[in-house]
């Protein structure tokens, strides 16, 4: 039985080098063109930055604030370019299921998004000291649903690039005093460097995605608020020691698995030293 | 971009031993039915610049292809056992195994460089391939270096390569180290790493290779080493901090209420 395509689209995308996802991702679509809003929806790419004419103030674009070539900014609730009347755009009662559907929230939710982009900008002013962040909330039947995003990009050295892209989409069910919260969050990080004469060019690039689920009490909607910050705190913080842990922990012990840096048989030579200490030891 | 080149680049981009997943996704994607046959010159490329190793029939002992060794033909021919065979690329299977005898001028360096360097290898890699032709009308030899470990179970896979060209009228040895290294336990990390190297070998020995080629790597990996904790330190603290400045997580309650500026830096109003 051949395999489902949308599941080795992402097996593909899992394996091939993740600087270049999204020009693997156009190339899998003019393979699959069935699987394009699937794959737009679920593969996580780098975001970009645009400017909001309203306010003058940047904000990140994604395929939740998207409807069609327009983005909406969370600073104005304006789209970019603006959307026709009566066009494709907005998202009614029926279909609310945000991704590239342009999904304008309610006024209840709008509210909430305006207090969680300003939660946010501090949050990232506090940790990542630079950077743009943009959250972007959506209705759901029973509650709402939201994309926190960040990205920051550092030049330490002249030969020295960093990329950070963190996108944690969430849903928030509402059952009367608690809410159930699922959190998926995926962060970009890209890593290089090029010093002619030591160690060349060297690129460290990834993604890695978690999932956390959890039941929260709820006062008001700024609970909300608060409860999807300390969600989003606390996974952030998680991976943020598992990227540390994989980029410069594993991919270098792999290096060591593949070449020893001192001699093998020196190496062997020593551990048979020490076994025979230890029997002598126990002797 | 037609299809087949689309196709081609997925399988030129594999990871240290997942060929064999990438080209079932690419089936799963493709409704040409031919497609494996028509992705043979990718593979072959693959292969080549990646110095696959296989098995020759009968033989427990690895030998690597590349363009260094070929013979044309789908053959290529490995020195140590004094063979050619031909390999099926899309399976990267070794087959129709026949004598080859390495002769001309630069035999002797090569079998002397294949003895040093074998010594070094084995002091250095667990599990590694190497060879040493001679190219280019006998005028150069090609002196390659590649180790793999697979480690499927536990998402991720690496791939050390060097390759030096060694020119016997000028002495000059000029290479490239690749090291290539995937992790993918919910995700998809790849280090990918090129360094060019340049020396001179004025004695021409094989000896004289190893030892060059011995320090020159040793070098390197240090250099690689030092280089994963400058990232580290360096661009990654800057990307984002462990903590505010303040050293305590956000209070939330207090941000939902407060603007920019003031003061919601993690409760240094309890101190």
């Amino acid at each position: 039985m051949a395999a489902d395509p949308f599941d080795s689209a992402l097996d593909l995308l899992r394996r091939l080098n993740p600087k270049h996802t999204s020009e693997h991702l156009n190339a899998i679509i003019s393979l699959a063109p069935d699987l394009t809003e699937d794959l737009l929806s679920s593969v996580d790419q780098p975001l970009t930055v645009k400017r909001c004419r309203q306010t003058g103030r940047d904000y990140l674009l994604c395929d939740y604030n998207r409807d069609g070539d327009s983005y909406r900014s969370p600073w104005s609730n304006q789209f970019d370019p603006p959307l026709d009347e009566g066009g494709v755009g907005g998202v009614g009662p029926g279909s609310n299921d945000g991704a590239g559907e342009g999904a304008i929230p309610n006024e209840r939710v709008r509210k909430m998004e305006i207090k969680a982009n300003e939660a946010f900008d501090i949050y990232r002013e506090l940790y990542y000291e630079g950077g743009v962040s943009s959250v972007y909330l959506w209705n759901l039947d029973d509650g709402f649903a939201g994309v926190v995003l960040v990205k920051k990009s550092a030049t330490p050295g002249t030969n020295t690039e960093g990329v950070w892209d963190s996108i944690h989409v969430f849903e928030a069910i509402e059952r009367g005093r608690t809410t159930h919260y699922k959190l998926t969050s995926t962060v970009i990080l890209s890593l290089s460097t090029n010093v002619e004469g030591t160690v060349g060019d060297m690129d460290l690039s990834g993604n890695m995605t978690r999932q956390v689920e959890q039941d929260l009490p709820v006062e008001n909607d700024d609970s909300h608020i608060a409860n999807v910050g300390r969600l989003v705190e606390d996974m952030e913080l998680k991976m943020r020691n598992l990227l540390q842990d994989v980029y410069f922990g594993k991919a270098k012990d792999v290096v060591g698995d593949l070449r020893s840096v001192g001699s093998l048989s020196d190496g062997a030579k020593e551990r048979e030293t020490q076994r025979e200490l230890i029997g002598s030891m126990k002797r | 971009m037609s299809h087949i080149e689309t196709v081609s680049a997925f399988v030129e981009g594999a990871p240290p031993g997942e060929l064999a997943d990438v080209v079932a996704d690419i089936k799963a994607l493709t409704s040409e039915p031919n497609i494996v046959a028509e992705l043979t010159p990718a593979f072959e490329k693959y292969n080549e610049e990646q110095f696959i190793t296989l098995k020759l029939p009968g033989s427990s002992q690895p030998v690597l292809i590349s363009s260094h060794n070929s013979l044309g033909g789908g053959r290529y021919y490995d020195v140590e056992s004094s063979s050619s065979f031909e390999v099926d690329h899309a399976s990267q299977k070794a087959s129709a195994v026949q004598s080859h005898v390495l002769e001309g001028p630069q035999a002797d360096l090569v079998k002397s460089t294949l003895k040093s360097l074998g010594a070094y290898v084995k002091e250095h890699f667990p599990n590694a391939s190497l060879g040493v032709y001679p190219i280019e009308s006998d005028s150069k030899l090609a002196i390659i270096v590649v180790a793999n470990k697979y480690s499927p179970n536990n998402f991720w896979n690496g791939r050390w390569r060097s390759l030096y060209i060694f020119d016997p009228s000028s002495g000059s040895l000029e290479g490239s180290i690749k090291v290539d290294v995937h992790y993918y336990e919910d995700g998809n990390v790849r280090l990918l790493t090129n360094k060019p190297t340049h020396a001179s070998i004025p004695s021409g020995t094989g000896a004289g290779i190893a030892k060059e080629i011995a320090s020159t790597e040793k070098k390197y990996q240090e250099d690689l080493n030092k280089s994963f904790v400058s990232l580290s330190e360096g661009a990654f603290k800057g990307l984002r901090r462990q903590l505010p400045v303040t050293r305590q997580k956000i209070e939330w309650d207090r941000v939902t209420g407060y603007r920019l500026g003031q003061d919601i830096g993690g409760g240094s109003s309890k101190r």
